[in-house]
């Protein structure tokens, strides 16, 4: 009886220490949830998710104040991926709040751009090249496509072009795998 | 355009085709239960499979061609012994199919040897009725139970030894007069030998099973031969032969690399014997393939062959 | 193991073997249309326009990036086109191209600049110009810039010429080699010359009896060996030549040149040869045209951006609808139709007789494509996490290393297209590299724009206190002032009344 109940105390004892340096040893600074949220989402930045970008999405995420479902640019793969980080159910993609469209790039008129400044105010990413009274364009590879520009255009002069695949980009379809 | 390469419908049906020795060896001792085993077992595992194919929305017919289900049957109909009631095979093979089999996902999918599943099962749920093996050759109808006054049973050699060892006697006062066993394994081994032959089956389960078994009961042998038969008895009773050659050489839930195969083979041979010497049943191949499948995605991490350059 | 023997890799037999090997020299196409994107690189850039008349060996298309080659006229005569046309890729998508249709004169431009037969007056920097300027590429299937290759492996020891030819079927190189191979030698030794190397090994398979004779025969360079391999598929495959030649093993991820080696095509030698010596860039190729649907396979030498129906029509072929298939049979391209051009890498072309291809089966693991793997991969794992798009384990799994060689998909006795799924793994792999660059680097912007906002928002508040403060002490100097004076004031004032009471008294 004796040995019984030493036995186990001890056990708990060393096993006790052990779980307490391990909490010192390996702790983890910040919320690394936070990032790694981030990390899977696709850095549109467009506010589709009803937050100002990605990163406020995933705290909100994070805090448990928003749904997985919420962003159309990361698709339903994106939606499947956060399920999987955060051990839950996986959701359908919320149609409320928008679809999943294939990347397009913003392009702008030159020959109507009169110079307002108001596409690179509202870009989420600075991709933007201009200023006041001088003709502005976009810098193609970093765009996301977040249409954030349409909107404020007074003369209407953005449109988005479609990514086009080429040989280099192309994946082949094998057995219903590729999603394009 | 393609060189004649054999294809799964094909391998498959080659290793019926070289159970037939062991079978028939089965059917000179015992009787032809053994033959109305594998029949019900072919179309309880036939049906089975399509009936569960059908809920899975895939089609029917290109999956059961492929002959697996038809090769688990055959396999479980021998692994039983021939005269147990006909209730036995179907839900064997029934739970050896749809829980052994097509819940992982069917073919390719399955982690542990359905046949062998199927064999736990019912040893585990019947061990009555899976220990009652015929001593000589029986009647048809003793599987349907119609002639249950002539069906004569008997302990196997591996049953007797264990009681008689375990009622105190020494190996050495045991007498066999049954060579049925011993007839059984020299089909299957030869059967084996040509699938080795024709590249079906790849050399490494099969020699290292032989010898992790042989070399485990030889060190027990050679400390004790009182208390332990020896590699010969334990190479000539039980399923051994079977074994190596046809139910640890399933592709699909065997290790996958050969340094792996190798291992797998060695310590399924070693458990073998320590179950039939140390555990609790005569013969013990269902559960040293059962645990050693759990252990292969293991095995195949850790034996990955160097690739070319690094 | 015999001396150059390797694992895995298969013993195929030439489905079908011709009795003759010859070279037959096509007449000029009607009409050539060339393309810009070349199998590696950006795509090139027209430099003419339609309506212009072209000669031929004239550049048509540049690439600023120096490490690629130009395109140039493979005919005389006038631009009609340049549009899309179709790509003879698994993808069918199309890409830019330029039409020539032909005078039918053939006039050659003038190219007469540098070497001719004093190449060896001529520095490495000149001919690799040379090399650049007349547009030669990897003529063994990779299409890769050969000046830059060549560049790459300045000062190597052993350059290896590569006439393994180790796809059953196709026979350019053995047809190259019968019809000259004075012309090999000499290429050979324009590369010697230019790369430094020391010795240069020419390895044949053994099947090619005749061409070993015929370069033993016409080689007398001490530095030339010519090395008759085991006839094994893969044998060709780069890695695992270098292997079985020198028994050095390029490491994962790295090139021949890395292990000072410089490994060519025989065809691109003869090209090289063409360019430098003969002063004629790359404008034809050797296509060997064969199948089941084919009385008798054809070698045949066509110029470039001829449409695969005009080298069709001079081999005999079976009426019907027919499977058409690019490059060999374990690792070619199956195609729709015979709409498009020979390109600098079409080696072969395939007439096939439609067959039932058999429907793939599920993987019974059993490992037989583990033992025919020539770069000692497990293609059943790579298959397995392909299939469930876990690209991180296949590159774990070294799915980088795979050569496509397609002995794996061979020996499946399922009939699964092995290959199709690393391919599938590899273009997904890009596609998600990309995407994560590309999500770095938007998410670096997005922060620096909210930085920077909210440092504008800074600048501007501490401008505002600034200003405030300025203003502050502003007035409170004023004020000083306005006291002083009204001080002073005062005391004038108080003056003033002082003398006024004097006064009166």
């Amino acid at each position: 009886m004796i040995d019984a109940v030493s036995i186990l105390s001890i056990l708990a004892l060393v096993l006790g220490l052990v779980l307490g340096y391990a909490a010192i040893r390996y702790r983890v600074e910040g919320n690394p949830l936070v990032d790694q949220i981030d990390a899977i989402l696709p850095q549109t930045q467009c506010g589709q998710c009803d937050f100002p970008g990605c990163r406020p999405y995933a705290e909100a995420i994070a805090s448990g104040e928003a749904e997985i479902n919420q962003c159309p640019p990361g698709g339903q793969d994106g939606v499947d991926a956060l399920a999987e980080l955060l051990d839950v159910e996986t959701l359908l993609l919320n149609a409320e709040h928008g679809e999943t469209k294939p990347k397009r790039i913003a392009v702008v008129d030159e020959q109507v751009c009169i110079g307002c400044t108001l596409c690179i105010q509202a870009c989420p990413v600075d991709a933007f090249v201009g200023s006041s009274k001088v003709m502005t364009q976009v810098i193609a590879a970093e765009c996301t496509g977040c249409d954030l520009c349409l909107p404020v255009c007074p003369v209407d002069c953005i449109d988005m072009i479609e990514v086009k695949l080429t040989l280099n980009t192309f994946v082949p379809n094998v057995g219903g795998l590729a999603s394009v | 355009m393609r060189d004649k390469v054999m294809g799964t419908n094909q391998v498959m049906r080659q290793v019926i085709y070289a159970l037939v020795l062991g079978i028939a060896a089965q059917v000179v001792f015992f009787g032809f239960s053994v033959l109305v085993q594998i029949a019900l077992a072919i179309v309880t595992a036939l049906s089975a499979e399509a009936l569960v194919l059908r809920m899975r929305g895939i089609q029917i017919t290109p999956s059961l061609r492929d002959g697996s289900a038809v090769l688990t049957a055959v396999l479980l109909a021998i692994a039983i012994p021939s005269i147990a009631p006909w209730w036995i095979i179907v839900l064997g093979v029934l739970f050896a199919i749809v829980f052994g089999k097509q819940l992982f996902g069917g073919l390719g999918n399955n982690p542990f040897n359905p046949a062998m599943l199927g064999y736990a099962f019912l040893l585990v749920s019947y061990p009555l009725q899976m220990t009652q093996w015929p001593s000589e050759f029986q009647s048809v109808l003793s599987i349907f139970e119609l002639s249950a006054v002539d069906a004569l049973t008997g302990a196997t050699n591996l049953d007797y030894t264990k009681t008689q060892l375990m009622l105190g006697e020494s190996i050495g006062a045991l007498t066999f007069e049954n060579v049925s066993q011993m007839w059984i394994n020299l089909g299957f081994l030869v059967g084996g030998i040509y699938l080795l032959l024709r590249r079906i089956v790849f050399w490494h389960i099969p020699l290292s099973l032989v010898l992790g078994l042989v070399l485990m009961s030889g060190v027990l042998y050679l400390i004790d031969p009182s208390s332990y038969s020896s590699p010969a008895f334990h190479l000539i009773n039980g399923a051994t032969m079977l074994a190596a050659f046809f139910i640890a050489t399933d592709p699909v839930s065997a290790s996958t690399t050969p340094l792996g195969r190798l291992i797998y083979g060695f310590a399924i041979g070693v458990i073998i014997i320590v179950i039939r010497v140390f555990g609790g049943y005569p013969d013990a191949v269902a559960f040293a393939v059962l645990l050693m499948n759990i252990t292969v995605p293991l095995i195949d991490y850790y034996t990955q062959p160097k690739v070319f350059g690094k | 193991m015999s001396k150059f023997a390797f694992k895995g890799g298969l013993v195929l037999e030439n489905p079908f073997p011709a009795k003759e090997i010859d070279l037959i020299r096509i007449p000029l196409p009607d009409k050539v249309v060339l393309p810009m994107q070349q199998r590696i690189g950006e795509q090139a850039k027209p430099c003419v326009s339609v309506g212009e008349y072209v000669l031929t060996g004239q550049v048509i298309a540049t690439i600023d990036d120096d490490r690629c080659a130009p395109v140039h006229a493979s005919i005389s005569g006038t631009v009609v086109a340049i549009d899309n046309q179709v790509m003879a890729h698994q993808s069918g998508l199309k890409a830019l191209c330029v039409t020539i249709e032909s005078d039918g004169e053939d006039e050659w431009i003038d190219n007469s600049v540098a070497c001719t037969e004093n190449y060896d007056f001529c520095t490495p920097d000149t001919i690799y110009n040379k090399i650049r300027l007349s547009g030669i590429v990897g003529m063994g299937g990779a299409g890769f810039p050969t000046h830059t290759k060549v560049q790459f492996a300045e000062g190597c020891h052993t350059l290896i010429v590569n006439a393994t030819e180790c796809e059953p079927g196709i026979m350019c190189d053995d047809a190259l080699m019968q019809a000259y191979p004075t012309k090999v030698i000499r290429g050979v030794e324009v590369l010697l010359h230019i790369c430094g190397a020391e010795k240069a090994i020419i390895a044949i398979e053994d099947d090619k009896k005749e061409s070993i004779k015929l370069l033993k025969k016409f080689c007398k360079n001490e530095r030339i060996t010519i090395e008759a391999i085991p006839t094994k598929y893969t044998s060709g495959a780069e890695k695992i030549l270098v292997k079985s030649l020198l028994g050095i093993e390029i490491p994962s991820g790295g090139y021949a040149s890395d292990v000072g080696v410089l490994c060519q095509n025989v065809g691109t030698l003869v090209a090289i040869f063409d360019a430098v010596v003969e002063n004629r860039p790359l404008i034809s190729r050797v296509v060997t045209v064969t199948g089941s649907a084919i009385k008798e396979p054809k070698n045949l030498q066509v110029r470039l951006g001829a449409s695969y129906d005009y080298v069709l029509g001079f081999a005999d072929i079976d009426p019907g609808e027919n499977d058409i298939r690019m490059a060999g049979m374990m690792m070619g391209v199956d195609l729709k139709g015979t709409d498009y051009s020979i390109s600098k890498n079409t080696n072969c072309i395939f007439v096939n007789k439609p067959i039932e291809k058999a429907a793939a089966q599920e993987c019974i693991r059993c490992g037989m494509c583990n033992t025919v793997c020539p770069v000692e991969l497990l293609p059943q794992q790579l298959y397995w996490y392909s299939k469930s798009s876990n690209i991180e384990k296949a590159l774990d799994y070294n799915l980088l290393d795979c050569i496509e060689c397609g002995c794996c998909s061979h020996v499946c006795p399922s009939n699964i297209p092995l290959v199709d799924y690393y391919q599938f793994a590899k273009a997904l792999n890009r596609q998600q590299t990309k995407e994560k660059v590309q999500t770095d680097n938007a998410r670096e912007r997005f922060e620096f724009r909210e930085f920077r906002l909210e440092r504008n928002k800074q600048e501007r508040a501490e401008m505002m206190e600034a200003k405030k403060k300025a203003l502050k002490e502003k007035m409170a100097k004023d004020k000083v002032q306005k006291e002083a004076i009204a001080a002073a004031q005062e005391r004038v004032n108080a003056a003033k009344t002082a003398k006024e009471s004097e006064d009166a008294r």
